[in-house]
Formats: C-alpha cells, sequence, structure tokens
C-alpha cells in the first residue's frame, strides 16, 4: 500500500553517491526500512524523518511532502 | 546484501520451527504409547535453541537490527495473536458453560496448545505478510 507521504530521499542520496545501507546507518534504520520510505511503502517518525533532513542538510520539507492524491512530487 | 532483515529472517526460522512442532507432535500422537514425552522435550529444546541463537546473532550483528518499522509490525503481529487467543479463551469458557466440565486436564491443555500454536502462526504470518508489503 502507498503512502500519502512523498520523498526525495533516493534523489538526494543519488547526488551525495551514498548507499541505502550507508544512509540507513546514519539515521539507526536498517536498509530494508531506508528501502521502504524511499518507496513509498513505509511512512517514517517525525524524528527519523528529522535525521534524514539532517543528513542531507535540507529543510524537512524539502526531503518530505504530504501528498494524499498519491501524484509523485518533483 | 541480503533482501530480508533479522527479524524477517527470525520470522522464518520461527515459522519453520512451528511446522516442526506441529509435524512431531502429529507424529507424536499417532506412534507414542503412554509414558513416552519426547514432544515435551522437543520444545523446550526448540525454543532454547531459537533464543539461544536469536541472542548469539543479536550480539555479533554490527548494524541496527531492530527499528520503528519492525516494531510497528510486531505490534500489528501481537494485536492479531492476542485477538486469536481472547476469541480462543472465550470459546473455551462457551464450552466450559455448556457441558459443565472440560473432561480432563488433557483435553484443557490440547485444547490450550492448539489455540497457542494457531495465536503464533497467525502472528509470524501477519507480521510475514506486514514485510512483504512493506519491502
Amino acid at each position: 500500500m502507498k503512502s500519502p507521504i512523498r520523498n526525495t530521499i533516493r534523489e538526494l542520496r543519488a547526488t551525495r553517491s551514498m548507499t541505502q545501507q550507508e544512509l540507513a546507518e546514519l539515521i539507526s534504520v536498517t536498509r530494508q526500512t531506508v528501502n521502504a520510505i524511499e518507496g513509498d511503502k513505509y511512512s517514517p517518525s517525525l524524528e527519523v524523518a528529522f535525521r534524514v533532513a539532517r543528513v542531507f542538510d535540507v529543510p524537512l520539507e524539502q526531503v518530505f511532502q504530504y501528498d494524499p492524491t498519491g501524484a509523485r512530487v518533483k | 546484501m541480503s533482501r530480508l532483515n533479522f527479524q524477517e529472517k527470525m520470522l522464518w526460522a520461527q515459522l519453520l520451527g512451528i511446522v516442526v512442532v506441529v509435524a512431531f507432535y502429529a507424529h507424536f500422537l499417532v506412534h507414542s504409547g503412554p509414558g513416552h514425552h519426547y514432544f515435551h522435550a522437543l520444545l523446550l529444546v526448540l525454543l532454547f535453541l531459537f533464543g539461544g541463537v536469536r541472542t548469539l546473532a543479536r550480539r555479533r550483528s554490527k548494524s541496527v537490527i531492530e527499528d520503528e518499522r519492525d516494531s510497528s509490525i510486531t505490534s500489528m503481529g501481537a494485536r492479531w495473536s492476542n485477538t486469536i487467543l481472547w476469541l480462543g479463551l472465550v470459546v473455551i469458557l462457551v464450552l466450559y458453560w455448556d457441558h459443565g466440565s472440560m473432561r480432563s486436564a488433557n483435553f484443557l491443555i490440547d485444547i490450550l496448545f492448539h489455540l497457542l500454536v494457531l495465536a503464533g502462526s497467525v502472528r509470524i504470518i501477519r507480521e510475514l505478510v506486514a514485510y512483504r508489503m512493506s519491502a
């Protein structure tokens, strides 16, 4: 089931040549959870969301967007 | 890199354990004479074995092996398992009220064992489905 929370983690990771495992270790979750978040299959807690934003040094809303219609925000 | 995380691997191990226990139980019912209690020994050995392997794997793992997603899936499995257990206990109570007695302690133990196996299996399957749906 798709989550209404969209994110740009995959793109942000790509610009920094970071693997899912590396990001997972930095935000203290499993690689499978990073994969689920990237695929919009799992909505992380606010704490994990802030950790992700801090790792990429960008505002939270640049990483996560709320989209109840299901259309991916670019 | 493995597609399954630590919790999923443990769930598959638990499912395998339940299959072994049920298979052995069926064999125990058909072939064992009175006074043979291999079944209880198997249950205890499996529980200790599983607990030992899980603890060892947790200690040896350097990366995160359990996070908030695992916890939310575990809670989901626990909710399903609790529902089954509660329904089962209500059914047992209704049976008791209907018949006035549970015939024997063995009958009650049999029902409780089947209820635990059912609740455990439902919990494991529900969690595995949740992992696959959010993979």
